[in-house]
Order: C-alpha cells, then sequence, then structure tokens
C-alpha cells in the first residue's frame, strides 16, 4: 500500500475514534442538563464582571494603550470565543492529566493500537461550551463596527484566528502539565498556568516591552486574542505572521520531546 | 479523653493536621503563594503603568500613580487570607456523599472543613503579617494598623466561608454547586477590591459593592493598613463584619438543617 493511502487509512481511522468520543461525550452531557445551564451562565458572569471591570477603568480614561473600550469589548470577544473553544475539546482532559499518571490510567491507553496521547486528550469534552462559544462570537459581532473591523470576509480571518487561539492554549496548557511525569502532584502547576492565562484577559498593548515580548515568546498568551483583535482591526506585519509560527512550532516540538521523555519515567501506578 | 473534651480537641488536633499537611508539600506550599499572589499583583501593577505612563495620567480617582502600586502591593497581603476553596470541598462531600461519615460523628462537617483548613491560612496570615510588620519599618504603614487590619481581613475569611458554605448547600437540591460557587468567586474577586480599588467605581454605582460584605475581604483591610481609613470607619467595618458573620452562621444553620433533609446519602 503506497504511503500516502496509508495515511489517509490512518487519519480516517484517527477521525473515526474522535467522532465516537464527541458521541460519548455528547451522551454524558445530555444526562447532566442542568450543567448545560449552569456552565453558561457561570460564562455569562464571567464575561459581564471582565466587561465591568473595563467600564470602570475606561470611567477614569478614554483609552488603554491607545486602545479604546469598544477594541477592548472587540478583543474580549475573541477571548472567550478562542476560550470556549479549548474548554469544548480539551480544558477537562488537561485537568484529568495527573489522574492519568498518578493513578496508571495511562496504562490502558499505552496498549491501544492509536496514540496514547491522542486518547488522553479526547477523552473528555464539554460540548456544552458551545453557547459559550457562540456568546463570545456575539460580542465580536456587536463590537465589530465600533471597534473599527472591516467586516466582511474578513469574518472568516476570525475563524482561522480562534484555531490559532485554541492550538496555542493547547500547546501552552500541554507544556505546564507534561511536568507531571516529574512532579507527580499537577494541580499548583495548573494553578500557576491559570493565573499566567490571566494575563491574557488584558490587551497586551498595555503591557511594556519586555512583558509584551514574553507574551508573544515563552508564554505566547497574546495570540489567544490580543493578537487576533490587533489583526483584525489593525493588520500584522509578515514578521508577525513568522514569529507567530516559529513559537508554535518550537511548542509542539518541546512538547512531543518532552512527552517522549516523560513516557520514558513513566512508572505504572497501578500495577 | 473525656467524651467532654472532644469539641475542644477535634479542633486543635484539624489544625495540627493541617499544618502537617502545608508543610509535606512545601513546594505546593512555594507555587501556590507564587501563582495566587505574585502573578494577580504584576498584572494590577502593569496596568497602573499602562494608565499613568503610557496614558500620561497624574492621578486617576484622586489617587497617584504611587498610591495605585502602594494598594496592589499591600492588598496582596490580605487577598491571600480571603477564601480558600473550602466551599467546594463541602459540596463535593454532599455530591459524592462522603458527607455520610460526617453525620455519624460527634462534629458538625460544616465547622470541621473550616478548621481543617483553618492551619493553612493562619501560616499565610502570619507570613503576611510578619511581611507588613517588616514593611512598617520603610513605609506609613504602622503596626498598629496591619494588626487591626489583619483581623478585619480574618473576619472576612470567616464570612467568606459562611457564604461559601450556604451557597454549597445548594448541592443537596441540586447535586452540583460547582457553579454557583465560581459565580460567587467572580463576583467576590471583582467587589472585594482585588481586581481594582473599590474608589475606581464611579460615586452613583458604588452602593453595588457597599451592599456586599466583600469588601471587607480585602479593599477594608487595605484602606486601614495604608491610613486611608480612619479608626471611626474601621470600627464601623468590625461591627458590621460581626453583624454579617452572625447573620452568616444563621444562614448556615438554616440551609444546611434543611439541606440535610433532602440529603440521599448516595455513595460514602
Amino acid at each position: 500500500m503506497p504511503q500516502s493511502v496509508a495515511r489517509i487509512m490512518e487519519f480516517k481511522q484517527y477521525f473515526n475514534i474522535f467522532m465516537v468520543q464527541v458521541k460519548n461525550n455528547w451522551v454524558r452531557e445530555a444526562v447532566y442538563r442542568t450543567n448545560f445551564i449552569t456552565s453558561f451562565i457561570v460564562d455569562l458572569i464571567w464575561i459581564v464582571i471582565e466587561a465591568s471591570l473595563f467600564s470602570v477603568i475606561y470611567a477614569h480614561t478614554d483609552n488603554l494603550g491607545g486602545w479604546t473600550i469598544h477594541q477592548v469589548y472587540f478583543f474580549l470577544g475573541i477571548f472567550f470565543a478562542s476560550d470556549a473553544l479549548f474548554s469544548i475539546f480539551f480544558m477537562r482532559n488537561f485537568w484529568m492529566f495527573s489522574d492519568l499518571i498518578n493513578k496508571g490510567e495511562l496504562d490502558i491507553m499505552l496498549t491501544k493500537p492509536v496514540g496514547a496521547l491522542f486518547l488522553a486528550l479526547t477523552r473528555w469534552m464539554s460540548l456544552t461550551n458551545v453557547l459559550n462559544l457562540a456568546m463570545g462570537i456575539g460580542v465580536c459581532i456587536h463590537y465589530a463596527d465600533a471597534a473599527g473591523f472591516k467586516g466582511g470576509w474578513h469574518w472568516v480571518e476570525l475563524t482561522a484566528w480562534l484555531g490559532v487561539g485554541l492550538l496555542t492554549q493547547s500547546l501552552v496548557r500541554f507544556a505546564f502539565v507534561i511536568w507531571t511525569f516529574w512532579t507527580e502532584r499537577g494541580w499548583a502547576l495548573s494553578r500557576l498556568y491559570y493565573q499566567f492565562f490571566s494575563i491574557a484577559t488584558k490587551p497586551d498593548v498595555i503591557y511594556p516591552a519586555i512583558v509584551r515580548y514574553t507574551l508573544m515568546t515563552f508564554l505566547p498568551f497574546a495570540f489567544v486574542a490580543s493578537v487576533p483583535a490587533r489583526a483584525l482591526i489593525l493588520g500584522l506585519e509578515m514578521k508577525e505572521y513568522a514569529g507567530i509560527a516559529t513559537v508554535l512550532l518550537g511548542f509542539l516540538l518541546f512538547n512531543r520531546w518532552a512527552w517522549k521523555s516523560g513516557l520514558k519515567r513513566y512508572q505504572s501506578a497501578s500495577s | 479523653m473525656s467524651h467532654t473534651d472532644l469539641p475542644r480537641h477535634w479542633r486543635s488536633a484539624a489544625i495540627i493536621n493541617g499544618f502537617k499537611d502545608t508543610f509535606a508539600y512545601k513546594s505546593e506550599f512555594v507555587l501556590e503563594f507564587f501563582a495566587s499572589a505574585i502573578v494577580p499583583a504584576a498584572i494590577q501593577l502593569l496596568l497602573w503603568y499602562a494608565l499613568f505612563k503610557n496614558g500620561n495620567k497624574p492621578d486617576i480617582a484622586g489617587q497617584s500613580y504611587a498610591d495605585l502600586i502602594a494598594y496592589t502591593w499591600v492588598s496582596i497581603l490580605f487577598s491571600q487570607v480571603r477564601g480558600g476553596n473550602y466551599d467546594f470541598d463541602l459540596a463535593e462531600m454532599i455530591r459524592n456523599g462522603t458527607l455520610s461519615q460526617y453525620l455519624l460523628r460527634p462534629v458538625g462537617a460544616v465547622e470541621f472543613v473550616y478548621f481543617r483548613g483553618l492551619s493553612y491560612k493562619l501560616l499565610i496570615a502570619s507570613m503576611c503579617l510578619c511581611i507588613g510588620i517588616i514593611a512598617s519599618a520603610f513605609t506609613s504603614i504602622t503596626i498598629v494598623r496591619m494588626f487591626g487590619a489583619m483581623f478585619l481581613a480574618f473576619l472576612g475569611n470567616i464570612i467568606a466561608y459562611q457564604l461559601g458554605a450556604a451557597l454549597a448547600a445548594t448541592a443537596f437540591k441540586w447535586e452540583e454547586a460547582y457553579s454557583v460557587l465560581m459565580v460567587k468567586n467572580l463576583v467576590v474577586q471583582f467587589l472585594s477590591g482585588e481586581l481594582v480599588p473599590l474608589y475606581f467605581f464611579p460615586e452613583n454605582y458604588s452602593w453595588i459593592w457597599k451592599i456586599f460584605p466583600f469588601h471587607l475581604y480585602v479593599y477594608g483591610p487595605t484602606q486601614y493598613a495604608l491610613g486611608k481609613m480612619s479608626h471611626e470607619e474601621f470600627f464601623m467595618n468590625c461591627t458590621q463584619g460581626i453583624g454579617w458573620v452572625l447573620f452568616c452562621w444563621f444562614l448556615v444553620h438554616f440551609t444546611w438543617s434543611r439541606g440535610i433533609k433532602n440529603y440521599a446519602s448516595i455513595g460514602g
């Protein structure tokens, strides 16, 4: 069989498994209908709090790092949509990651004929967050004109940027959680991640140069919403696109190496 | 030990066990402190930088750049004392049925969970108090005000836990209280003065934070420690805090006694 056909077959196999995981998660979540509403309400309150915070700040100034309040709201819309997308597919899997190692749940995944990492990261989904994704996009649409977003076919760009946000969060979160192979307890690392992640709730233009550099390289949280909002409102230079690609590739390679090293250290806790 | 000694002894035993737990995971303790204190403070400081330096503002809400930096540093000391996620533990106990074990014991679950987590908070409060006392040598903070502010912060800690426990009781009805507690935490974070000082609120909206006790957690202690609250206002705040403790005590008693009647004790 030619290698390209084998690749397609393998992709199809992974896609089928992914769809089974989606179906399983949908059935599970359908049982807990209240959860559907409550998770939506929590995110709604979160949006209101973040928006109120900026309203309080903008009561004393008319621009923050050159951004108007409508541009900040547009940025918040992207941030919430991107975060919701991450919550749908990956968030819970990363929270459960330390259990895989500490309780030996990884054992069973290592015996399967598909990648253990693929199984570990697609096991849990929070499909109820689709509502939150819609809410984030709704905020973007509402403030798009006032923020100076051109609209039209540029909405397609928004979709692509949400993909970049999802990829960034997954790679960075993985880079934090992978240390569980060595530290055994992942709770503090997860908390540390979310504290750093809270930097992403503010547009990067408000930060000094050194912090912005960090947010574009070692902790690239600016790719979640700040850079997408800037790209959609003002546009980016070619070197900035190249920078984003390089950083994400760097994280990908690091995570690949760390996963392999972690597996070598893994001592099946269940046995 | 006689049976009558039990109520006194279990509290001290729970605190001692909590200390042992905290010291057993030293790296976790340091990481937790770093995550919950330094990072939010850094974000706030950068926000002030953006407002004052990039925005060329001489003052905001009548406060200078130095005032806001001082607020941020001092508020860290008190934001560490408030809360904790022990209300989530209570909700989880109701959900997974482990509460049943406590119903057989001669100690109340709500009180036990508080005392179990108290040692961590006492350790943090002592550290923060020491830092404040050291800072008093170089700043306008006085030792008396620092002690007073920490007392107010601890009152806030009790209220925070009581309100959380009362809300956790919704798990008796809905099995799940996670979302309710998350919403509470988001509101508290904003209205306690942890994200921005509450004097940032426009005057006609200040009633929003004044009607809740959350300002006693961080904003009140910080203002008192910084000398921006008179002794009279401090005593008013303390009285208000004690009133809230009493009200919340009744609230916890009411919600839990009603909730226990609905408790199905599944699992555990």
